[in-house]
């Protein structure tokens, strides 16, 4: 890493340091939701689009998992998308 | 008909009944003794394809003409093959872990309602944007005019879908990473381009053409008007309705001489309201038509009301 990667760095942290905890918040929301559209159909919504999410599914498990720990339950609430 | 065999696609909708796979044949079959490659898909569950030129057609185009390929293809077998293609993707991409869960999703996700309209949707759109290079032309033999309507409509549905979630998905890598290089934007983004590509050739009017097959009696004229209408709705413009099964206008028998009088009301009506489309009449043959030697028959009745105007009814 160059002293051009440290001022860099430094720069940011200056600028977004005291901001970071918000904007990963608003990221996790963000992605809360992303996830409630790809798994429209699982807890009952009718979303044309669930073929075509087939292949994003893998991508999705991990934030599935971390979903419902964060949200405080140990397991997943959805019987027919356990994941865990 | 003659000027529909220069476009990449055609097809053929109407009421329950009308004789489409009749019509959608014959002009199939013309066009490959025209010397186009032709490839004739059926979409219809009924499925008569299969009769009409007595011989089992199956999922995959089979020559059944010189230069003629047919198939059939239903939405529960698409959207076997559809899960087995996603399933051997991600096969590559994923660990064993990974796969055994995601697997599991995918096969949920498959049974949901509307899943297997989807698949065969894909199906078509795929033939739509040219996968197959082998053929020239493609002319769809499509269910009754609502589920017609319904694929029509479907990249639309579909786009404004795959644009929301991609909205979302950006919004958040926004904050926490580029958006270029996450798979699950790059996947929504593939997908988005697909759609957008085949609505643009379905809309188009040198690339696609839809013809409408109506008969002369009540039901059917007002179920045409409804589809030229709704289709009109997104961008797709109807040029040539097939009138077919017109009575001849010459007969002694009085019940059949009864019936052309009520149909000439109808053959007025069709002239009024129809006014801006090519009308090809099709008269009403002397038996039912199935095999290679009736469906040539008709195709001359196609191709040749367009050189003599209406010379036919």
């Amino acid at each position: 890493m160059g002293i051009g990667q440290n001022i860099r760095d430094f720069l940011h942290g200056v600028a977004y340091g005291r901001y970071e905890h918000e904007l990963r918040m608003q990221a996790n929301q963000l992605n809360d939701l992303f996830l409630l559209l790809c798994y429209m159909e699982i807890v009952g919504l009718p979303n044309p689009a669930t073929l075509y999410l087939l292949d994003v599914y893998p991508y999705l498990i991990d934030q599935f998992h971390l979903w419902h720990r964060r949200m405080g339950m140990d397991r997943s609430p959805l019987g027919n998308l356990p994941c865990c | 008909m003659r000027g529909l065999f220069n476009k990449d696609v055609l097809f053929f909708g109407g009421k329950g009944g009308v004789g489409k796979t009749t019509c959608a044949s014959a002009t199939a079959l013309a066009a490959s003794r025209a010397g186009k490659r032709v490839l004739l898909v059926s979409t219809d569950p009924a499925h008569s394809t299969s009769d009409i030129f007595e011989r089992k057609i199956i999922a995959d185009p089979t020559e059944i003409s010189p230069s003629l390929h047919a198939m059939e293809i239903d939405a529960t077998t698409e959207s076997q093959r559809y899960v087995k293609g996603v399933k051997a993707h991600i096969a590559e991409l994923f660990g064993h872990a990974i796969l055994k869960e995601a697997n599991r999703q995918i096969d949920l996700a498959a049974t949901m309602p509307g899943a297997e309209e989807v698949a065969l949707f894909d199906r078509m759109g795929g033939l739509i944007r040219g996968e197959d290079d082998r053929f020239d032309l493609i002319v769809f033999d499509t269910a009754p005019t609502g589920h017609t309507l319904r694929l029509i409509r479907m990249p639309e549905l579909m786009e404004a879908w795959i644009k929301a979630l991609s909205r979302s998905r950006r919004a958040m890598l926004g904050i926490e990473q580029d958006d270029k290089t996450d798979p699950i934007m790059i996947t929504l983004n593939e997908r988005l381009e697909r759609l957008r590509l085949l609505r643009a050739r379905l809309v188009s009017g040198r690339t696609t053409g839809f013809v409408l097959v109506l008969i002369p009696e009540r039901l059917p004229i007002e179920e045409t008007a409804r589809a030229i209408e709704q289709l009109d709705e997104v961008g797709v413009k109807v040029g040539t309705l097939v009138l077919n099964r017109v009575l001849p206008a010459m007969t002694q028998d009085s019940f059949l001489a009864a019936r052309r009088r009520q149909e000439d009301v109808y053959l007025k009506e069709i002239d009024q309201r129809f006014a801006a489309h090519r009308i090809i009449r099709v008269p009403q043959l002397e038996s039912d038509v199935y095999g290679l030697a009736a469906l040539d028959r008709i195709s001359a009745l196609l191709t040749a009301t367009d050189l003599n105007g209406r010379a036919l009814s």
